[in-house]
């Protein structure tokens, strides 16, 4: 491939070197508002390199032939094109583009321009996403808009992400935004059953996204009522268009590598490291025990036979003394996190065409995408098809479909809590080696824990999900202005899942081999008709939806699995010898509803929009079934005031303010009823109480106040956004924790609230315009959190030895709340506590006092999951088609607990290799470390609960980096080609963070819900994606 | 332009039709709770639920077992698992956010909420067998409160009031959450009452032989055990020799037949099963190693316990080199029955009762009585019994069946240090349970 690429880069630059006869042409570039001259517009050769720019007096000078149409382009006016003639001086007027006139933005249930939006809608264009390599389109949103926290779980392929527009606002109920694909709610859950759950939007062909719109306010949400609480996204893919047909290939190789790793001891270090904490372990023991010392020496024999056992009983292990006979002769130090890496490959292949005439359009795409992954095992690999047709029938009838048929593949790993997940390697020992003398893989007990390794050889598990998504649409002109269209969507996605443990795997160990097959489809129908209209009545103008929709979803999954399988080699169960469980499930949800949004516009300058929908839905209790979600805006573009027209500094204001309600639907579909499900004993099946009933159970509202400005300076040479927003959720629907007396441990209620307080802001900047152009994009938001109420209840899972996120009033959401580590007592080497005793009002008494006993430390707040800040920076340079973009994107504010820690940083409490920061634990009176002693087999400082394993999440990652050149068209042609360009593009390649663990964007796949965020438990880091990559146009 | 609009009143209305049904959607894999109280068929298929609450692992699925070796274990054995809980509970670290203790208290109402729902629907249970739905609902209902009172309170002591704080006791169905489920903590001799109360009666309803269920004989096993555990010997005596000499259990001649069985033995009195279909045996995941399906063997057996077998003892034999360490024997069938009561502790029990009491025996003498468990090791019967015979002969027969740290707080002997009334051997009130229930806020155990 490698190879390939630069021989045609060679050949294309030899083709540079032609040229032909020119003449020099000179003028002026004037603007029309104001006759001055513009300076620094650019002046090109259409489909040439060649190119300048207007000096201080707008004057020009460039080279070119007769029949050569020159473009003159200046931000903020509109591009104008010219034939060169015979005349060798050419000079132009701009005329001033008003900011986004034409943009059109996607809203729900239809389109607006963008200068008459009254609510905060964000847009990304689809060519920002075009061939990042990441696996799913929200990786490829990253950083693209202010308000949108998006983050990928950990580094595994499955492209499991979170996604949270404007902060939190439930603490039950899904905080993951409406998805909507070309006008149909798509399904976002899988039912997978190996490993952490995948992310069904990996199926969605970023290549073919012509635009994506995130409603982020109540007024534009409150049209998906009750699922509009969480912002939505809307997806729309590309359409044909009525010319010639364009034919665009794209094909790109890379590789994708951890982007970060941690320090491990070694084995000269492990041994002698647990051999000193079996020693100091045994004397602990005195000292409780009041034993005089020397007495136990447990742990010391303990000690020596664990080495003995995890270097696979080798001799050498004997004499300590003997430097040259340490362990297997000094041959063996594993590196066990090297071995749970390894490099994946990327390879894609994007063929799309686009065209059409007056009656029919179209856009056709197919394309294959394969990642591997940075873990063992692991990768993912998507074939995507998509056929777009828009007809044009007769006067007044349009119709159309939008069809896309997609197969992703996967080789998944296990959850980051399972001990055959590669991450979990690490905490094997560097004494053990990987495979015995015949080349087989040890097991326990030569390895500490189960060799996950064993699953890299002797599993697997392959996820393939079949997706289709098919819209078809049929518009009818009724009469002026007034449309009626209806929608039929239909999105069917299908997983099939496939695991086999062989006989040496954790799972198939004891049972002869194990296996499961596992089939889930998700069938979501949904129909939509409603009315559209758009007139306008001298400086009035009306348009409006009013209309129906309902939408039905079926989820039914099929299940079996065996066991005694006479051979490794044969997969499925027709082999097992023994079935041990079958089972199919149903289950569906269903919402019928009513929506209507209607604009008024005076002169384009005064601005009015309400919106309102009406949601019925199978989820929520009979008392409570029907729900209302209206919502008003009001937008006044002050700059077509006549004391601001023509105003040269000011080329657009606008001020917006919106009020609205939206709903969260998004909990288990049965939530309000009592039911008993089913459990077995002795193989026969009996029914077991397993939920409350609540039939007034209802949806969360959330009240949304935003209010914005759209602004333009310098012919919107500067121009950005400013928003700020309250939002308050009542009604939260929670799982309250009961007395567990009762039977039940929590029941769903409509309780408590939520608050969510932001401010953001855009800013986009043409630095430069001229044959070098430096356009930067700015976003940034503040997000605040805060647990408002929850009906006299904090949620404190006290239950847990191992997790602290809790909710708490007064907090963010998911907040840490743990002992506070006040480091190691300098005489004993114990670990110290805060004791952060507090008064009635509670404030700390004495906030300097520690203890060693844990238990008598107070748990106190320590940090927040959740960054409060977020933002990115984009820089584009172009010259002469050589094109640099990067993107810097970061959070702040937030902190990560690392569980995992609690075992590999736990000072050698356990025979699980430690990190080398552990090396310097408190060794003799009067030391001075964070480290506490090592004493093996006793918790000192490992308890999870405490800050001592709190990071800061803080980050700032070179996210994109794209460097590509474009050839120039003249040249392009010559070779039959309409485009040609080549491309470099790395995704995080640079992360600058305190963080101590692997990478600071994580959230462990187990254990993704609302409270449980910012935990890192042998998650994965990133990968740093590096691809190399060519687009042809025919 | 007429066609259109007769369209979209044909579209309207079959959307409007078929949707609004579409919103009454009942699940397909639970039912509502009106439906599962309201035939006989259903109310049996709850008690089947109530068995399938009480074999999930955090209680007779194996872990009430180990967590009373780990408790009373020292010096016998020792942990050397990477599980934090279980380390905390053998090292006496607990802290009242031990999911171990949660998980019994969980568990355990569960199963008696399960039961008091069967309790309250007997009425639609055909007559022919309604005493024994009744019986199995308050044989599983006292044997929850029996553990939870042995592990949540300080020790019964048969020298005191005993009106130190039990557990709550609930007997009626949850059908809502309000003030009344704030229940607060009855005193341990309420408690031990209920305990007799529901078995004396459930004695009564149970036929001798029930399958693998609750049956009369476990109810009398279990009886045996309780008032054992009160120091009450006559009735333990009493209770025990009821399951002697009903003749429905036999002690095997080769103990090792006893254990790692896929169906409950002759000796068995009442045992948790343990299919392929449910989680395996929490016994075998922690006493055993991966070979058997455990962990990485969690448990070592030490010198402390092995040294107290006479030499020629059979069972000792079953002890077994594995991951570096003694292990127990016992355990290594992941999906074998969890023994809960053999005949072999009902012949100590009586025996016990017998040689404290004196004569007259009941069933049989002390001594006859040692000798069927004692010979039945392979060892030489004995000519004469004493007290502490009997002690050690029931520490090496019942060894890693769930008994050893209730023997030490009854014996008032000690674990290590730790006296047997240490508030360091009972199990905290769970954390979270102290945060939603405001009763129990004020009622946690000493220590924690």
């Amino acid at each position: 491939m490698r190879r390939i690429l630069i021989a045609f880069f060679v050949f294309c630059s030899m083709l540079l070197t032609a040229a032909a006869q020119q003449k020099t042409i000179t003028g002026v570039v004037t603007g029309a508002d104001d006759n001055q001259p513009v300076i620094g517009a650019t002046v090109q050769v259409r489909g040439t390199a060649t190119g300048t720019a207007t000096d201080m007096n707008g004057k020009y000078q460039i080279s070119a032939r007769e029949g050569d149409v020159l473009e003159f382009r200046y931000v903020g006016m509109k591009t104008l094109e010219v034939v060169v003639g015979t005349s060798n001086v050419i000079n132009v007027t701009l005329q001033t583009e008003e900011l986004g006139l034409d943009e059109i933005i996607v809203v729900g249930y239809g389109t607006q321009i963008k200068s008459k939006v009254t609510s905060s809608i964000a847009k990304v264009e689809g060519e920002k996403l075009m061939n990042v390599p990441v696996p799913t389109v929200e990786l490829a949103l990253q950083g693209k808009s202010a308000g949108v926290f998006i983050e990928a779980v950990n580094g595994k392929s499955t492209g499991a992400t979170r996604m949270r527009i404007r902060g939190s606002s439930s603490i039950t109920a899904t905080n993951q935004p409406l998805f909507v694909v070309d006008g149909i709610p798509i399904t976002t859950e899988a039912s997978n059953l190996s490993g952490a759950s995948v992310n069904p939007l990996t199926s969605i062909n970023f290549n073919d996204v012509e635009s994506v719109e995130i409603l982020k306010d109540a007024a534009s949400a409150a049209i998906y009522g009750s699922r509009g609480a969480n912002g939505v996204v809307i997806i729309t893919t590309k359409k044909g268009y009525s010319g010639d047909t364009k034919i665009n290939f794209t094909m790109q190789t890379g590789f994708n590598d951890p982007s970060h790793r941690r320090e491990f001891m070694n084995a000269e270090e492990y041994i002698s490291y647990f051999r000193d904490a079996a020693k100091r372990g045994d004397a602990y023991e005195d000292l409780i025990y009041g034993d005089p010392p020397g007495t136990n020496t447990y742990w010391q024999g303990h000690v020596e036979n664990r080495l003995k056992r995890y270097s696979g009983w080798a001799k050498i292990l004997e004499d300590p003394n003997n430097p040259s006979s340490k362990y297997l002769g000094s041959k063996v130090d594993t590196d066990w996190q090297d071995l749970a890496f390894q490099r994946g490959r990327i390879y894609s292949a994007d063929l799309s065409a686009q065209g059409g005439n007056d009656k029919l359009k179209f856009f056709a795409s197919g394309s294959y995408n394969s990642q591997g992954g940075i873990l063992v095992s692991n990768g993912i690999e998507k074939f995507s098809t998509r056929l777009n047709v828009d007809n044009k029938a007769s006067k007044n009838v349009d119709l159309g479909f939008s069809l896309a048929l997609n197969r992703t593949a996967i080789d998944q790993v296990s959850a980051d809590n399972a001990f055959s997940t590669p991450m979990q390697l690490v905490a094997l020992s560097p004494i053990t080696p990987p495979r015995d003398l015949n080349g087989e893989l040890y097991n326990t007990p030569v390895t500490t824990y189960y060799n996950g390794l064993l699953d890299v050889e002797y599993a697997s598990r392959n996820i393939i999900e079949y997706r289709s998504l098919v819209n078809t649409y049929l518009v009818i002109g009724l009469f002026n202005g007034m449309k009626w269209r209806n929608e039929l969507g239909f999105d069917l996605y299908n997983l099939k899942e496939n695991a086999r443990y062989g006989e040496k795997t954790e799972s198939g160990t004891g049972v002869g081999g194990y296996g499961f097959a596992n089939y889930g489809q998700n069938q979501n129908i949904s129909g939509k008709s409603y009315l559209d209209y758009l007139n306008s009545f001298g400086d009035f103008s009306v348009s409006g939806v009013l209309g129906t929709e309902f939408q039905y979803t079926t989820v039914e999954t099929l299940y079996a699995e065996g066991q005694q399988f006479p051979l490794d080699a044969l997969k499925t169960l027709a082999s097992a010898g023994l079935i041990t469980g079958a089972s199919s499930t149903l289950t569906q949800y269903s919402f019928l509803s009513y929506f209507s949004r209607v604009n008024f516009d005076y002169k384009t300058k005064y601005l009015v929009t309400l919106a309102g929908r009406v949601d019925a839905s199978s989820r929520f209790g009979k008392n409570n079934r029907y729900g209302f979600f209206p919502a008003a805006s009001l937008g006044w573009v002050i700059s077509k005031e006549s004391f601001l027209a023509g105003n040269p500094l000011l080329s657009f204001l606008k001020l917006r303010a919106s009020y609205g309600l939206t709903g969260n639907a998004g909990i288990s579909n049965f939530g309000h009823l009592g039911l008993y499900s089913v459990g077995n004993y002795n193989s026969l099946s009996g029914l077991l109480p397993s939920q409350i009933p609540n039939p007034d159970l209802g949806w969360e509202t959330t009240r949304q106040v935003d209010a914005g400005i759209d602004f333009g300076f310098f012919r919107n040479r500067i121009s950005g956004e400013i928003d700020v927003y309250h939002k308050k959720t009542n009604d939260l629907l929670l799982q309250v924790p009961v007395p567990a007396t009762s039977g039940y441990q929590t029941q769903m209620q409509n309780i408590g609230s939520v608050e969510n307080k932001g401010f953001e802001f855009v800013l986009n900047t043409n630095n430069l315009t001229g044959n070098l152009t430096w356009n930067t994009n700015i976003n940034f938001s503040i997000n605040k959190n805060k647990v408002l109420n929850l009906g006299g209840q904090d949620i404190i899972d006290n239950g847990s030895t191992r997790y602290m996120n809790v909710v708490k009033v007064g907090q963010p959401i998911g907040v840490f709340y743990g002992a506070e580590y006040a480091g190691v007592d300098k005489d004993n080497g114990d670990a110290l506590w805060y004791v952060n005793e507090q008064d009635a009002n509670g404030n700390i008494v004495n906030p300097e006092e520690t203890t060693n006993v844990f238990e008598d430390a107070n748990f106190v707040i320590l940090g927040n999951p959740t960054p409060d800040y977020t933002g990115a920076i984009t820089n584009t340079l172009s010259y002469k088609g050589v094109e640099l973009s990067f993107t810097f994107q970061g959070v702040a504010g937030n902190k990560i607990h690392l569980i995992g820690d609690q075992w590999m940083g736990a000072n050698g409490v356990w025979y699980d290799n430690q990190l080398k920061s552990q090396l310097r634990s408190w060794k003799q009176p009067g030391d001075i470390t964070d480290v506490p002693e090592a004493r093996l087999a006793w918790d000192n400082g490992d308890q999870s609960r405490n800050s001592r394993y709190l990071s800061p999440g803080s980050y700032l990652k070179l996210r994109n980096v794209v460097l590509s050149y474009e050839f120039p068209s003249n040249l392009v042609n010559k070779v039959k080609l309409n485009r040609l360009r080549i491309y470099f593009q790395a995704q995080n390649l640079l992360t600058f963070t305190k963080y101590e663990g692997w990478d600071p964007e994580v959230s462990t796949d187990f254990l993704v819900n609302n409270i449980y965020s910012g935990c890192d438990f042998y998650s994965a880091p990133q990968p740093r994606s590096i691809v190399f990559g060519i687009n042809i146009g025919l | 332009m007429k066609r259109y609009i007769s369209l979209t009143a044909i579209v309207a209305f079959l959307v409007f039709t078929a949707c609004d049904k579409l919103l009454d959607l009942e699940p397909s894999q639970s039912i509502s709770e009106d439906i599962a109280l309201t035939s006989d068929a259903n109310v049996k298929s709850v008690l089947i639920g109530a068995y399938a609450l009480f074999d999930d692992p955090g209680i007779y699925g194996g872990n009430i077992l180990r967590n009373a070796e780990l408790l009373g274990g020292n010096g016998e054995i020792q942990w050397v698992g990477t599980y934090i809980d279980p380390r905390q509970i053998f090292n006496k670290t607990m802290l009242a956010t031990n999911s171990e203790p949660y998980a019994q208290w969980r568990d355990s109402y569960e199963v008696i909420n399960t039961c008091n729902n069967i309790l309250s629907a007997l009425g639609v249970v055909k007559e022919a067998d309604r005493d024994r739905v009744e019986g199995e609902a308050l044989f599983l209902r006292a044997l929850m409160y029996f553990d939870l009172v042995r592990f949540f309170a300080q020790p019964f002591d048969p020298s005191a009031t005993n009106n130190q704080l039990g557990v709550p006791i609930v007997l009626t169905p949850t059908r809502g959450i309000n003030e009344s489920s704030n229940v607060g903590r009855n005193t341990v001799d309420e408690v031990y009452a209920q305990v007799i109360t529901d078995l004396t009666t459930a004695a009564g309803k149970l036929p001798e032989s029930n399958g693998v269920y609750a049956s009369k004989g476990a109810v009398n096993a279990l009886l045996a055990r309780v008032y054992l555990q009160k120091g009450d010997y006559d009735n333990a005596r009493k209770a025990a020799d009821a399951v002697i000499a009903s003749g429905k259990y036999q002690i095997l001649p080769n103990y090792a037949d006893v254990f790692n069985q896929d169906n409950n033995t002759n000796e068995d009195i009442f045992a948790t099963q343990i299919t392929p279909q449910d989680r395996f045996s929490s016994m075998t995941e922690f006493f055993s190693i991966p070979e058997y399906g455990g962990r990485d063997g969690d448990i070592d057996i030490l010198d402390g316990h092995l040294d107290l077998y006479p030499a020629g003892d059979k069972r000792k034999d079953l002890f077994f080199m594995g991951n570096g360490a003694m292990r127990t024997g016992k355990w290594n069938n992941q999906y074998g029955c969890i023994n809960l009561f053999r005949l072999a502790e009902m012949y100590l029990i009586r025996a016990e009762g017998n040689i404290r009491l004196g004569t007259p025996y009941v069933g049989d003498s002390p001594l006859n009585d040692y000798n069927v468990i004692h010979t039945r090791a392979g060892l030489v019967a004995a000519g004469s019994v004493t007290l502490d015979d009997i002690i050690l002969e029931r520490r090496l027969e019942l060894a890693f069946e769930g008994h050893r740290i209730h023997d030490i707080k009854r014996l008032k002997q000690s674990v290590a240090t730790w006296a047997w009334n240490d508030p360091k051997l009972v199990f905290p009130i769970p954390a979270r349970e102290l945060e939603a229930n405001p009763t129990l806020k004020t009622q946690q155990n000493p220590g924690y």
